[in-house]
């Protein structure tokens, strides 16, 4: 599904050159969930967005394939036709385009790149309409502008709703479940269990043990200064959450 | 400096003789020898000049230019660029010159008045005199003298008392050939508590290197509302001159909505009178420049004559390559003008790093008890977004264009007339086709 080979990816910031992924190694099998933990400016989110394909980063170092493809050498919409989705750590709001009409632009791009006819309006509705409930959203969210006055909970169920439509092979949460509450939190965790099964990988980026109660992951990994610096099972969460990062962080350098 | 520059040497008796479009009325004639001695009198404006700052019109001077004809058959061609899937009235001009074959005023009430400038000389000379020769301040707005010097055709639109006219006027200047220079003249009246919905637009069917310049006055009378509409869709290399007059008597409403699509130089000078207490008047704008060179400049000025006039006037721009806009707004608030409310804005959206905006909101107040507010802004657009929609698949073009028209869309989603609306946004979205 996803390999990522001694990836390094650098910013240029103020002239100077800054290194922030420095050798990330990854490998997520088809029907995985894996979790990413790590300390804030560790680089997760930045992670998450070389993989979506976002301008503003050399990649100075490695490779990442994705479904046999060199990932690095496609275009955001590409990638996400090829089924690689990620919810956003802080979702963007866009005034004057309306949700709906981007939830019909943005399946029906992926479809064309996928050399399917556009859903039929109908069809589209329907689907639309038991998955905005599916994540606790009223339909008047449908005619308002992408994320525009959202509260922060509603932009990342706004999320969801855009995972759910998009039904992507891997998606990538990115602290999804931060600023949520207990409601929310289990409604994030019901779409993306919804979706689980053999094809379809998951990567979670949380700060939270919390969240892994209701998705429990298959590995857990933990970054530090652009690396991966250990990973395990689902037990290395609870230990992190009981002990916080200090202990592999110094035994790692 | 040298002012042989100043003057069009195309200027000359030959060619002013050579326009013989009104020959059959010699009061007209007259006014157009008097109008030419004006202009020239006056000369082209030059950038040392404040409101011709930013906009070089030297090349002007040594053009040359040919007498318009209707010269080819567009019965076809010019389908396209009806309103679709809404009835209309339709005038269309052909390089200037009014065609019948090609209009359709079978939907016109009785009453209502809607032809060319030579019908309505015939048919309607004691109204349309009233309003033609107007004598216009030449040194502020030397091309509206320039227009009635050589004047080509145009329309003569009245809407008596009490009558609404909710079926659109679309009047349609298609041109087709090359180095012509028209000079188009329209006239809106929409008398006593009558109202009326105009898209004026101007388009190019093969027509190359030609200068429109055109004047439209628009006339409110006492309760009446105009909702007038323009489209500049000129051809790449043309020139498009326009002043838009706009008189308004109380508790009438005036909108105009202009889209600036085509040309290699625009320029759109807009002018409200709001002479009377209780007047609404929203002035919009949207310019799209999309070619090196391209430059389009708006000069919109609003007037608080009497009170309590409300007046918004908000103009968007989206720039790409190295293109150049211009804006420059201003509201007049009079002393007697009390209770005025008064919005503007400017915003500029670059796509390249080698366009330009020179914008200039300005507001000029001598009355005490007045609501002002203006915003300008030059924006790049918004990488994040671009990067959200692709990022679902949405592909380039397409999220660039979604993000201009969501740009554009609260001066254009303000039109009432939802064919217009369509109409404009049919245009605006043909902008992104390419490449
Ligand atoms: N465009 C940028 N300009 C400057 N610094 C950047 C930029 N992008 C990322 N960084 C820096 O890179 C580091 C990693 O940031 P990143 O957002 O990936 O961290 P994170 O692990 O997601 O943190 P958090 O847990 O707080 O979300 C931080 O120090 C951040 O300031
Ligand atoms: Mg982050």
């Amino acid at each position: 599904m996803l390999s990522i080979e001694n990836l390094h990816a650098s910013i240029q910031d103020d002239q100077k050159t800054k290194a922030i992924l420095r050798g990330i190694n990854l490998i997520v099998k088809p029907g995985e969930v894996h979790a990413i933990m790590g300390p804030n400016g560790s680089g997760k989110s930045t992670l998450a967005n070389v993989l979506a394909g976002r301008d503003g980063y050399d990649i100075t170092e490695g490779n990442v394939h994705f479904e046999g493809v060199d990932l690095l050498a496609i275009t955001p919409e590409e990638r996400a036709a090829l089924g690689l989705f990620l919810a956003f750590q802080y979702p963007v709001e866009i005034p004057g385009v309306n949700n709906m009409y981007f939830l019909k632009a943005a399946l029906n791009g992926l479809r064309k790149h996928r050399h399917l006819e556009p859903l039929d309006a109908m069809d589209f509705l329907k689907t639309i309409r038991s998955k905005i409930k599916e994540v606790g959203l009223d339909e008047t969210f449908l005619n308002r502008a992408v994320n525009e006055g959202f509260s922060g909970g509603e932009k990342k169920r706004n999320e969801i709703l855009q995972m759910l439509m998009l039904e992507p092979k891997l998606a990538i949460l990115d602290e999804t479940d931060s600023g949520l509450d207990i409601d929310a939190l289990q409604m994030v965790a019901k779409g993306v269990n919804s979706l689980r099964n053999a094809e379809r990988s998951i990567i979670l980026v949380t700060h939270y043990q919390r969240l892994l109660d209701y998705i429990v992951p298959d590995v857990v990994h933990v970054m530090a200064n652009g690396q991966i610096i250990k990973s395990g099972d689902k037990s290395l969460a609870l230990e992190l959450e009981a002990k916080g990062y200090g202990w592999i962080e110094g035994s790692s350098s | 400096m040298n002012a042989a520059l100043e003057t069009p040497h195309w200027l000359n008796e030959s060619f002013i003789h050579s326009r013989d479009f009104f020959d059959q009325c010699p009061e007209v004639r007259d006014f157009q020898k008097k109008q030419r001695d004006l202009f020239l009198a006056r000369g082209l404006p030059t950038k040392r000049e404040e409101l011709w700052k930013y906009t070089d019109l030297r090349f002007l001077s040594n053009r040359t230019f040919v007498k318009p004809s209707i010269t080819m058959d567009v019965v076809q061609t010019i389908q396209a660029k009806h309103i679709q899937n809404s009835a209309s009235v339709r005038l269309v001009f052909v390089n200037g010159l009014f065609s019948e074959k090609l209009s359709d005023v079978s939907l016109l009430p009785e009453d209502v008045i809607c032809c060319d400038l030579k019908t309505a000389f015939k048919n309607h000379a004691e109204k349309i005199k009233k309003f033609i020769f107007e004598n216009v301040d030449t040194n502020r707005f030397p091309f509206a003298t320039l227009n009635a010097a050589l004047m080509t055709d145009g329309i003569f639109l009245y809407i008596p008392k009490h009558t609404t006219m909710n079926v659109p006027i679309h009047i349609l200047f298609a041109n087709t050939e090359k180095n012509i220079l028209t000079a188009s003249r329209n006239i809106i009246v929409a008398d006593e508590n009558a109202q009326a919905t105009i898209l004026e637009e101007h388009c190019e069917l093969g027509g190359r290197d030609y200068f429109t310049n055109v004047v439209t006055d628009i006339y409110a009378q006492p309760n009446s509302r105009i909702y007038y509409h323009k489209i500049q869709k000129e051809s790449l290399d043309a020139t498009h001159i326009a002043e838009i007059f706009v008189n308004q008597k109380h508790d009438s409403l005036v909108e105009t909505y202009s889209l600036a699509l085509g040309a290699q130089l625009g320029r759109e000078d807009v002018w409200v009178n709001l002479n009377e207490h209780h007047t609404e008047s929203s002035i919009n704008g949207f310019y799209y420049l999309s070619e090196n060179n391209q430059h389009i400049d708006n000069h919109a000025q609003v007037n608080h004559i009497a009170p309590l006039g409300t007046s918004k006037m908000v103009y968007k721009g989206v720039l790409e390559k190295k293109s150049r806009a211009v804006f420059n707004g201003k509201i007049y608030v009079y002393t007697n003008a009390q209770k005025t409310v008064s919005r503007q804005a400017n915003y500029n959206l670059m796509l390249s790093p080698d366009a330009e905006v020179d914008t200039k909101p300005e507001f000029e107040i001598y009355a005490d008890d007045v609501k002002c507010s203006h915003g300008d802004t030059v924006g790049q657009l918004d990488a994040e977004a671009l990067f959200f929609l692709r990022s679902r698949g949405i592909e380039k073009k397409i999220a660039l264009q979604m993000l201009t028209r969501a740009f554009a869309a609260d001066v254009l989603n303000s039109i009432k007339n939802p064919a217009i609306l369509a109409h404009m946004n049919h245009l605006l979205n043909e902008m992104f086709s390419d490449d």
